[in-house]
């Protein structure tokens, strides 16, 4: 699968001056932060920090009291997640959210189907989409269990399902939320490989993560969040050197 | 008697057309709707009006009630849209207890309690389709193009969406589901092709009146559905089947005066529910519990 344009380093999807408050909780305030072609951003910062309301506020999941988000150079404003999606912003949520009634290959096919109604498919379309999935399947580990239920799945199979649904779209930039937290460290290599492949193939990876040995391994740039505010965002040494970040992340923070 | 087993199999058609329908939404959009009477009932009124009023042909009488139906499914789609589980099926609720209200007032359309009397029976292609083993013909060809579109969505990509609606609609909207059109398309599928099972009820009958449309009968409906199997392709009909012949069947146990077979038939009803969610919360034809 190829993915074009734009070149590598110009941005996809530009995040300005982000504002979000629940009640009198800021959760996001005034982050700015650009996600670019073929590079990997990790989102860092202590639990509670805004990562996660941060991936709902760019992706229409949730309503932004201000700012602006542009994807591919438009505003997005006023766009519904599931169009967002359609132009190619894929992404997967920490409690996974599996169709878990559905077999594994239906979790990974209904990720590749958009339209209300069915549609005519060509063979050659058809195969090719099987083909693609049955990829997909080998390289999260789970072509062995493609007929089997979401929900019978062990936890680390869970995991890489929720990868293989995003693996299996067309979107090109992914928004990650803790995808290899809690996994055993063969599990985790898979995971690097993974990643690190899609994002040569021309993924655009933004990723919510807490194993800084990921973080370090995967990263081209790292986000720093603390209390809804962008603290730092730079290059991997540069933030994970920064004492005072390290010290608000390992907390002895009154 | 023979008539007696085609008015059987006429009377579980109509009721497996609902159930089929029913199920359409609850096993697999997971939308729990008690309302389901409701569109059975307004297939049968204009079914019967147009039937009256207009021409007596069954593919003249299945287009208005369809037509009728989903158009008033929509008032169904909207809290389907905002509310999920039992919050919906309070709304459906809501709806079901209005529509009574009107199908017993508004006398012009409906006759009110009295109901609409000699509605003329099913014209097929310039035949009148009066007897229970003709009808039955009718009811069965019915039954099997219903469960044949169904059994199609549901294996298409408009089934999968459904259940992947179900399980999580933030997942599916993050996948490109428009969820509230694929929401309102079930809910108006499933209304029309319940109010296939009105139109046919009005012509086999010749009489309806609102006793027919109650909350009690929704109830009765989502009870094949859950009894024979939520979610499958043959448990609704098997739940349809079962509770249409079970009255019969204790009406044949001789020795049982015959006042006290209301009685009796209810409690086998309760027991025969409470022991199937014990053991079998999948219904007869779905997943064991535990597996």
């Amino acid at each position: 699968m190829t993915r074009t344009s734009p070149a590598l380093g110009e941005p996809l999807m530009q995040i300005r001056k982000l504002d979000k408050s629940f009640g009198g909780v800021k959760a996001v305030q005034d982050v700015s932060l650009d996600l670019r072609a073929g590079i990997v951003t990790t989102l860092v910062g202590p639990n509670g920090a805004g990562k996660t309301t941060f991936f709902n506020l760019i992706t229409g999941n949730l309503a932004r009291d201000s700012g602006q988000v542009t994807w591919l150079g438009q505003d997005t404003a006023g766009l519904k997640p599931y169009r967002l999606a359609r132009a190619g912003v894929g992404r997967t949520y920490q409690d996974l959210r599996l169709f878990d009634g559905m077999s594994v290959w239906e979790n990974v096919l209904n990720a590749t189907e958009h339209g209300a109604f069915p549609m005519p498919m060509s063979r050659a379309h058809r195969r090719g989409r099987r083909e693609r999935m049955e990829h997909v399947l080998e390289r999260t580990g789970l072509i062995d269990k493609r007929h089997t239920r979401a929900i019978d799945l062990a936890y680390a199979e869970r995991k890489f399902l929720s990868m293989a649904r995003i693996m299996a779209t067309e979107a090109r930039l992914w928004l990650l939320d803790e995808p290899a937290s809690g996994l055993d460290p063969n599990s985790y290599e898979r995971f690097l490989t993974i990643l690190r492949e899609d994002v040569a193939g021309g993924v655009t990876v933004c990723i919510i993560e807490h194993n800084l040995d990921i973080v370090v391994g995967i990263s081209d740039r790292i986000a720093f969040l603390d209390r809804g505010k962008l603290l730092a965002d730079g290059d991997p040494k540069t933030v994970l050197n920064d004492p005072e970040l390290a010290r608000i992340y390992f907390g002895d923070r009154a | 008697m023979e008539a007696y087993i085609y008015n059987l199999v006429n009377l579980i058609a109509i009721y497996a057309i609902l159930a089929v329908t029913l199920n359409f939404i609850m096993g697999y959009a997971g939308i729990y709707s008690l309302a389901h009477a409701v569109f059975f009932g307004l297939g049968a009124y204009v079914a019967a009006w147009v039937a009256l009023h207009v021409h007596p042909s069954i593919f003249v009488t299945l287009a208005a009630a369809m037509a009728s139906a989903a158009a008033l499914s929509l008032l169904l789609a909207l809290p389907a849209l905002r509310v999920r589980g039992e919050y919906f099926v309070a709304a459906s609720l809501g709806l079901q207890v209005l529509a009574v209200t009107v199908f017993s007032e508004w006398k012009s359309f409906t006759g009110g309690i009295g109901g609409v009397l000699a509605i003329p029976p099913a014209d097929v292609f310039g035949v009148e389709v009066f007897k229970p083993q003709h009808f039955a013909i009718v009811s069965l060809i019915a039954l099997i193009v219903v469960i044949g579109l169904i059994n199609a969505l549901v294996h298409s990509s408009f089934g999968r969406n459904l259940r992947a609606i179900r399980d999580s609609e933030s997942a599916a909207a993050s996948f490109g589901k428009n969820v509230p059109m694929i929401k309102t398309l079930s809910v108006v599928i499933s209304a029309a092709l319940a109010a296939v099972a009105g139109a046919l009820y009005a012509s086999y009958m010749s009489f309806i009146n609102v006793e027919s449309f109650t909350l009690d009968t929704s109830v009765l409906v989502m009870a094949m559905v859950i009894i024979g199997g939520t979610g499958t392709v043959a448990g609704p009909i098997v739940g349809a089947a079962l509770l249409m012949l079970l009255p019969s069947a204790i009406s044949w146990i001789d020795f049982l005066p015959q006042t006290e077979v209301g009685a009796l038939q209810q409690i086998i009803y309760g027991l025969g529910m409470t022991l199937l969610m014990i053991f079998r919360p999948g219904g007869i034809v779905g997943r064991r519990a535990g597996v």
